[in-house]
């Protein structure tokens, strides 16, 4: 009995739990990621060490894209290969021959001292000679190190030319000796090379990455200096406030018309319809298709008379009418929907109190005025909230009409940063802007309303 | 209803003394201006539906005579509106024959598809859940759902991208797809719901008095009741993720849908595969809306509430 009531208790739990789990993965998580995008940099510093090891002590950070000084070069077994492209690496290898004290000698030496003489089919060396050294003062001997690396220990010394078998090759990462260029006080330290990138003289170089992160403005500093965010935030906000009142307006008379129950309402309704489904992008087109050069508008205006030859709407000269254009999309997209919700909530209130209007000898328009508009209150706010949020998001239409360059908005410029520049954290940041804006005006449309029906006498 | 509503006033049984006679010659009078009125009314507003109705329609109408004509009439100028335009196969024979685009078609219908599924199969249980049992956190989880379903595409697309490509499962329809059943999701929860609610609990209580199991009487009572209604959230589905156009942007390179096709090549392709692409585009939400118009207040009505 108790398996039972628990069972029983536990139901509903266990039916939400998929949604659950499939909103937090797919939903809330990259949510939370795409906030930390926006404001944490992941490769901000790069740690220097005492040693050129990975073990060794931290002695400093250097940020990222900072002047470096090159104080000294070793190499160093690689760290494991995490995709990077960009290593200043070096061979050594391990040979066997005949020292110059006729001992026999097996150690490392770097490819810099060993001309290959032969290879197997795989193209890995099997046996070369030491190269001669150059110069009246060089020293004619090469050492042969213990480990590949010429800070160890030298187990022998070859002659120039000696012939030497190859056993092993080893892939040795260039640590850097590097201290910030700007601050000689700074105390240097080692970093592999796959983080730097090291200029031609060899002696300066920049923090090409960082490996640990930090909180940082600097995407957010990006957005804001970004030469699109003004006109893109502006045209946003220039276009929303242009749409929803017209919106809201030919929105009240669609669903006033469908509210009328005429003939035909529900084909009618089917047609009103219409636009909700329908793809941005197709509305783009649609109306690219009208008010391009030879498009429809031109067209009719030449065929009345009224114009003649096209005129150009869609240009750089003329962004004011790609703003119409794009007004008009929008409207023709999504007043549909706002329509729904009117037609929803005119169903809402009871035929008797509209009869009793009339009876009371109400005029049509009085109606509207005085008892549909109040009590469509609350779907009004809901159709303004949902219009609002979605007007900050206006993106394909705007593709469509413009190219996206002429005149740009908000979302378009996070496509922009993400997919021309490839710059996930200036994207997100765009990102974390518009939830924010539409956070602070769907709040402030739940406010203003609450404060209105607050004031008003019961 | 306005022109009906006054001529039988249901008042009548027991109307106060002080009102005048149904017949007398005021009454009569005010009918006569009240209907004169409606008509009046009744006239405007036929003509308000029709003046929008065109509104709507000529714009699909223009686009889909330029899918469906020579490339020569797309480029030529001034166009023929009336007496319309040449019909020929030709642009869309030209749009079908580009690279990518039946790829794109196929990429698009197989993530429509996904996702039509995964949301119903997620979304059958919560809307089952949500409208059948009282349980602490219902209100919260319903709020969520409805918060999630306002929230920007955009903010969502970018991150996940990220998030994909770090997985290594960037540029694939099936990652596609479980963002566009994230995005359907919360739409298609209520709506299931709403289903469920609009069927009486009682019928399912009857079943079991009747000797059936809880799961029998769903299946053979709720079932056949709700089904239609499941089937335009699917529908629903199918065609959010078939229009969906920025997060199919950016998280395809080489497994463009039709849409992220047809934007990102908007810059250089001409007029006449833009516009077959735009036809291709409405289709399904042509048909879509045909199905779904009982359901439309089911789907977008009930955020009033």
């Amino acid at each position: 009995m108790r398996v039972r009531a628990w069972r029983r208790h536990m139901v509903p739990y266990l039916l939400i739990a998929p949604a659950i789990v499939y909103l937090a993965l797919f939903f809330a998580y990259p949510m939370y990621e795409g906030l930390v995008l926006a404001v944490y940099d992941e490769d901000a510093v790069l740690p220097v060490r005492a040693e050129p090891t990975l073990d060794s002590a931290e002695v400093a950070e250097i940020p990222q894209g900072g002047a470096l000084l090159i104080l000294d070069r070793q190499s160093q077994a690689m760290i494991d290969d995490d995709g990077a492209t960009d290593l200043l690496t070096e061979q050594w290898f391990r040979v066997s021959g005949t020292g110059d004290t006729g001992a026999a000698v097996d150690g490392w030496v770097s490819e810099a001292r060993i001309r290959v003489r032969s290879e197997d089919a795989a193209g890995n060396p099997l046996a070369g000679t030491v190269r001669p050294r150059l110069g009246q003062s060089a020293d004619p001997l090469t050492d042969v190190h213990a480990e590949p690396n010429d800070r160890s220990g030298v187990v022998g010394r070859l002659e120039q030319r000696a012939p030497v078998e190859i056993t092993e090759v080893a892939v040795l990462e260039v640590w850097f000796l590097v201290r910030p260029a700007d601050d000689p006080g700074e105390a240097a330290g080692w970093a592999p090379s796959r983080y730097l990138q090291v200029f031609d003289d060899g002696e300066r170089g920049r923090v090409h990455r960082g490996t640990a992160g930090e909180f940082t403005t600097a995407f957010i500093e990006r957005m804001v200096d970004d030469r699109f965010f003004g006109p893109a935030l502006r045209t946003t906000l220039l276009i929303m406030a242009l749409l929803i009142p017209l919106q809201l307006v030919l929105a009240l008379v669609m669903a006033l018309v469908i509210h009328a129950r005429i003939r035909l309402s529900s084909g009618f309704l089917y047609v009103f319809a219409l636009p909700i489904g329908m793809s941005d992008l197709a509305v783009g087109i649609l109306f690219f298709s009208i008010f391009t050069g030879n498009g429809l508008l031109n067209s009719v205006l030449d065929g009345l008379g009224i114009i003649d030859g096209p005129f150009a709407f869609l240009t750089a000269e003329t962004t004011n009418w790609i703003i119409f254009a794009i007004v008009l999309a929008e409207l023709w997209r999504a007043t549909s929907i706002v329509m729904v919700i009117l037609v929803a909530g005119l169903q809402a209130i009871p035929d008797e109190t509209l009869e009793a209007a009339e009876l009371f000898g109400a005029g049509y328009w009085q109606r509207v005025r005085h008892i549909m508009l109040p009590l469509l209150r609350p779907s009004i706010q809901v159709a303004l909230i949902l219009r609002t949020i979605l007007a900050f998001q206006v993106f394909a239409v705007v593709i469509a009409l413009s190219g996206g360059d002429v005149v740009t908005v908000l979302a378009n410029e996070s496509f922009r940063q993400y997919y021309d520049l490839r710059n996930d954290n200036v994207a997100s940041a765009y990102a974390l802007f518009i939830l924010l804006l539409s956070i602070a005006s769907a709040v402030f449309y739940l406010r203003s309303v609450r404060a209105e029906s607050e004031v008003r006498p019961t | 209803m306005s022109s009906t509503a006054p001529a039988d006033p249901p008042a009548q049984a027991d109307a106060p003394a002080t009102l005048p006679p149904l017949d007398s010659p005021e009454v009569v009078e005010m009918h006569r201006r009240m209907r004169r009125r409606a008509g009046r009314g009744r006239r405007l507003t036929y003509v308000a539906a029709v003046l929008i109705a065109a509104w709507i329609l000529l714009p699909i109408y223009f686009v889909f005579s330029m899918a469906f004509t020579t490339q020569e009439t797309v480029r030529s100028y001034p166009k023929n509106v009336l007496p319309f335009i040449p019909f020929s196969a030709d642009t869309m024979q030209f749009f079908l024959e580009s690279e990518g685009v039946l790829r794109g078609l196929w990429n698009s219908i197989v993530v429509a598809v996904i996702t039509l599924v995964l949301s119903t199969v997620i979304s059958i249980p919560a809307g089952y859940a949500i409208a059948r049992y009282l349980f602490r956190g219902r209100d919260l989880f319903r709020l969520s759902v409805l918060a999630v379903r306002a929230f920007p595409i955009v903010v969502l697309s970018i991150p996940l991208a990220v998030l994909f490509l770090r997985a290594g499962v960037f540029d694939s329809v099936y990652s596609l797809a479980l963002m566009h059943t994230a995005l359907a999701l919360p739409t298609s929860i209520l709506v299931i719901s709403s289903v469920f609610a609009s069927v009486p609990y009682e019928l399912e209580e009857a079943g079991q008095v009747f000797g059936a199991t809880p799961f029998q009487s769903f299946r053979y009572i709720v079932v056949p009741l709700v089904l239609p209604g499941i089937a335009a959230s699917g529908l629903f589905s199918f065609v959010l993720s078939w229009n969906e156009v920025f997060a199919a942007a950016v998280l395809t390179i080489d497994n463009r849908t039709l849409p992220a096709l047809v934007l990102t090549s908007l810059s250089y392709s001409p007029d006449a595969f833009q516009f077959a692409g735009s036809f291709f585009l409405m289709v399904p939400s042509i048909v879509f809306m045909f199905f779904i118009r009982r359901y439309l207040f089911n789907m977008w009505g009930q955020v009033s509430k």
